[in-house]
């Protein structure tokens, strides 16, 4: 319809390193439609989420339509079309965690540092997550900061390693 | 090429491997309900309203999508179906705000249609009452998610007939929608060649044109079978 839509003509910094490594996915993809996941993967972790304009830039190098992309996003939960925050910390709420105190690291981080799970700070520094179960339930209450799992935490060192790696930036 | 038999609600047929439960059945008057078949696309088996139940097999199969076997004993009306059935159409009207009374499809109406076969006279379970968006941004055409029964035949005309790709269908479970593009509006859209297919394709009043009020849509959803068979001759 319109010619000039300014969501897919957005182009992306050619110079932009993060570009760079989503072109060089795709080229080793063969620019093959059927990669469109794989590109998703490499996309949102360069990323830390998928924004439309990135999504607009793959629709286009893989030939696929729109519609077609923003639906495969949106069916999986691992993609995000929002930011997650620098910085993630997602409290495990599976049986073994929840036995544990999950909900009061929860209530404890709503308290100090004012954020509910699926909430990113102001600043973008910090993303609260919650799972259901990432299977350590041996170190339960299990937090996951950054990609790196925090097994038995208690309610001040994990409250404090949160407000570091928020100063840290 | 040899004919395989089969048994639909004791009586035999011939019929040629490779045909679905549903096409037999069509071409012997056997009446089937169905809301996401659309003759010219796909089958999804989406809509769960054509189970049938066949000898042998506890769990019961769409005939959309399901081919036909040597010796295979269908039954398509029994208590047990007829029950799937009512279940299956009362959802469908709660699920979404479907209000015949201002609705532009009253009369041509699919979904319609099927309460009153079906003999739907209540509804058991409780209403969703969803927040759904009606989108008027194309120059020609309406989107009402409201009326919207997520059969995708829009998406699935979009595109296997024209081409263009403009539907698809975000998020999962209750949350799903029809959307275009980059759920961006559809007057924006990039793709759409307003060819006005999907308002053909849809069995509901969730897609039509806006020159038109309450219980005015005309509709020929035939007329995709016929585009695609005169496809066929051209090639």
């Amino acid at each position: 319809m319109k010619s000039g839509s300014s969501l897919l003509d957005a182009e992306l910094h050619k110079t932009d390193p993060r570009v760079k490594l989503i072109a060089a996915k795709l080229k080793k993809e063969n620019f093959k439609p059927d990669a469109l996941i794989e590109v998703l993967h490499t996309a949102q972790n360069v990323y830390g989420h998928l924004p439309l304009n990135v999504l607009a830039y793959i629709s286009k190098a893989l030939s696929l339509p729109p519609s077609r992309v923003y639906s495969t996003v949106t069916f999986y939960h691992f993609f995000s079309l929002k930011s997650k925050g620098e910085h993630t910390c997602l409290v495990c709420t599976g049986t073994a965690c929840y036995v544990k105190g999950a909900q009061v690291i929860l209530n404890e981080i709503e308290s100090k540092i004012g954020l509910r799970p699926g909430q990113v700070s102001a600043d973008n520094q910090l993303g609260i997550q919650v799972a259901r179960c990432i299977g350590a339930c041996g170190l339960a209450p299990a937090v996951v900061l950054d990609d790196e799992v925090q097994g038995k935490v208690t309610l001040g060192e994990i409250i404090n390693k949160i407000i570091d790696k928020m100063a840290a930036k | 090429m040899n004919k395989l038999t089969i048994y639909i609600d004791d009586k035999q047929f011939q019929a040629e491997p490779g045909k679905s439960i549903l096409e037999v059945c069509r071409e012997h008057d056997i009446e089937i309900l169905t809301m996401c078949h659309l003759k010219g696309v796909n089958d999804v088996g989406a809509c769960r309203l054509c189970l049938v139940e066949i000898e042998g097999m506890s769990k019961l199969l769409s005939a959309c999508t399901t081919k036909i076997t040597a010796n295979m004993v269908i039954h398509t009306k029994t208590e047990r179906i007829k029950k799937y059935q009512r279940i299956t159409t009362e959802l469908f009207f709660a699920e979404r705000n479907h209000v015949c009374a201002v609705c532009v499809a009253n009369g041509t109406c699919e979904l319609q249609d099927l309460g009153y076969k079906v003999g739907m006279d209540h509804i058991r379970y409780p209403f969703l009452f969803p927040k759904c968006e009606v989108d008027t941004s194309h120059p020609w055409y309406v989107m009402d998610q409201n009326r919207c029964i997520m059969c995708t035949r829009c998406v699935r005309v979009c595109n296997e007939v024209e081409g263009a790709h403009n539907w698809d269908v975000k998020n999962r479970g209750y949350q799903v929608r029809i959307i275009s593009d980059f759920d961006t509006p559809w007057g924006e859209s990039i793709t759409c060649t307003s060819c006005g297919k999907c308002l053909q394709a849809c069995p509901t009043g969730a897609l039509w044109p806006k020159a038109i009020v309450q219980g005015q849509m005309k509709k020929n959803p035939e007329i995709i079978d016929e585009l695609m068979e005169r496809r066929k001759m051209i090639l």
